[in-house]
Parts: C-alpha cells; structure tokens; sequence
C-alpha cells in the first residue's frame, strides 16, 4: 500500500515557487531568442553577408 | 521543519540571479571597457562590438556572483550587504556558485569564438584574478587587498581595446594604470565611513588595521601618480586638448578631495563628510575622464 504524497509546502507556497518558477521561465526564453538573434548577427558580421 | 529552513528551499526569483551580478558595479565596467574599445584605433563590426561588451559584462556579473557565493557569511555581518540573496536566505549557495561559474565560462567561449583569443584571454584572467586572487586569497588576509585586487577592476579597458585592434599596446596600459591607482583612493575612503561595518566582518581593511591616519596618509599619496597617469595620455600626445584640459581640471577637483581628507581628525562616519564627498566624487571623476577620452580619440580620429 503506497502513502498518499505529503508535500512540504503549504498552498500558498507552492503557488509562490510555481510563480517564480514561471517568472524565471519567461526571463530564460527572453534571454535564448536574444541569444539566437545574436549569434544570427554574430554569423552574419563574420561571415561578411551584409558587407 | 522550521520556516527557515523551507525558504532556503524555495526556488530563487530572478530579480536575486541579477542582484548576484552587483550591476551597480557592472555598469562601471561596461562603461570603461566601452571607452577602451571607442578610444582604441581601427574598426570593429558593432555586432562584434556589442558582444564583445556583452561579453565583459557577463564576465563582471561572474565576478560578482562568485565574490558573493564565497562571502556569504561575511556578507551577513554587514549591513551594508545583508540584504543581498545568499545572506538574506533567499538563494540556495550552490545555485549561486553554477550561475557564477557558467557565466564565466560563458562568457569567455562567446568572446573567444566571435571576438578574439587574446580579449577572451584577458577576460578569464580578470574573473580568475578577481574571483581567486583577490575573493579568496587577498581580500581575507591583507590590508593592501584593494591595491593588489584593483588591477581585477582596470581590466576592462584593455580588454575593450584588445577586442578591437588584437593587441595591447602602451596606451591600454595607461588605461590600467589610472583605474589601478584610483581603486585605493577610492575604496579607503569608503572603507574609513564603513570601518565599523567591515570590522564586524573581520575583513582587515587598511583603516582596521594600520588606523585612519595612515589611510587617509595613503589616500592622498596615491592620488598623486594618479591624477599624473590621468595627465598623461595628453602629455604624450595619445589625446587632443579637450581630455588635456578635463583631466586636469577633474585630478585637480580629486586632489582637493584628496588633501581635505588628509587633513580630517574625524573618527566618527557621522563627522566623515569629506571621505564621503571623495567616494562620491571618485566615481564621477572615472565616468568623466574615460567618456571625454574615449570622445576626445573619436573626435581626433
């Protein structure tokens, strides 16, 4: 017989850490297409495609 | 378990990753190895530009979470620093220590590969010499820490410049030079209106260990060879009159400064209003010179 799961963290808590968990999400999604633009750029000035 | 103990367990807001990075500090950064690359002679693609600054904050905000995942426990004694994530308990230290480390490797890879070798080069010697060197050996166990860790902080400009041209040459190491010499000036004077603070952390400031007489002595004879440094780009030739006039119109404001510090007897920060003035004015003075040196070499140019 398995035990029912016991979380650690009460109702509110658990809603704050999945605030900031989405929060930190959102900043590290914004953060990679920044990066993929930037290496686009980065490729282009190397490479010389726009002179 | 106690409600302590469950906060250190709560995943971190990212507004802590960026307080890690001390962007106050950042900026100062950015803002020399910017000049460094403007006042550097040749050409440099502004993508390859921008990275490359992008690239040197990253590297400072490495430094700075590093600086602060050792110095946890110290940073919780002072009050000027007890609020920030580790000490304030709201991040896990291991977090910060993967943020720092990841930046610097971050940044390092990206500026080698888009940049050059010798700025990517320049820039892991700088985390490695702030973060090991000064961090953990210097800053615990001397009172000339801030002399020696200084030269972590007047990297930026030689990288900036390296970025552009791929060399270093006399002037970048001018460049050093100034911010090498400014660094005590300015650090001991906010050390003698924080000597409180940083004697509860046990950190043996110079105003801790040898008093305040010998540094504010020291504040005003390093002021000299750095107002002199400041001087001399214009008198080799290396700027047009414009810096000539503002570097010696600023280092002359810095040696007053300086001078009414040395005379100050105050033992209490309340009564430090000099100290205080010269840690302002310190800060004004670098954004100063470096912004009309870097406009005066784009103007010769």
């Amino acid at each position: 017989m398995t035990q029912p799961d016991q979380s650690p963290y009460t109702a509110e808590e658990t809603a704050l850490i999945r605030k900031r968990q989405a929060a930190r999400s959102r900043v590290m999604g914004v953060a990679l297409v920044g990066l993929c633009i930037l290496f686009f750029l980065i490729t282009v000035a190397k490479v010389g495609v726009w002179g | 378990m106690t409600t302590a103990a469950r906060d250190i367990l709560m995943p971190a807001e990212w507004r802590d990753f960026w307080a890690l990075t001390k962007p106050r500090v950042m900026s100062l950064v950015v803002f020399t190895a910017l000049c460094g690359l403007l006042a550097a002679p040749g050409n440099i693609h502004p993508i390859i530009a921008f990275t490359a600054v992008l690239c040197i904050a990253l590297g400072a905000g490495a430094c700075g979470s590093l600086n602060q995942w050792y110095e946890a426990d110290v940073d919780a004694k002072m009050a000027r620093t007890a609020q920030r994530p580790l000490p304030a308990g709201r991040m896990d230290r291991a977090a910060a220590l993967h943020f720092g480390v990841g930046l610097a490797a971050f940044s390092v890879g990206i500026m080698g590969v888009a940049v050059n070798w010798l700025s990517a080069g320049l820039l892991a010697f700088s985390i490695f010499f702030y973060s090991i060197v000064y961090t953990i050996w210097l800053k615990p166990n001397t009172p000339q820490n801030i002399v020696i860790g200084g030269a972590a902080g007047a990297f930026p400009p030689v990288i900036g410049w390296a970025a552009v041209t791929g060399d270093v040459t006399f002037l970048p190491v001018l460049l050093f030079t100034i911010i090498f010499l400014w660094t005590p000036p300015h650090f001991w004077a906010l050390a003698l209106f924080m000597k409180t603070d940083y004697g509860a952390a046990g950190i043996p400031m110079l105003p801790n260990v040898k008093g305040q007489r010998v540094t504010r002595n020291q504040i005003f004879g390093y002021s000299f060879p750095m107002a002199g440094a400041a001087i001399l780009p214009f008198i080799l030739g290396d700027s047009g009159w414009l810096y000539g006039a503002a570097s010696m119109l600023l280092s002359g404001v810095f040696l007053i400064l300086a001078f009414r510090v040395w005379q100050n007897e105050a033992t209490d920060a309340a009564a430090m209003k000099p100290e205080k003035q010269l840690f302002a004015f310190s800060i004004l003075y670098l954004f100063l010179l470096f912004a009309l040196f870097a406009f005066d070499r784009m103007v010769t140019a």
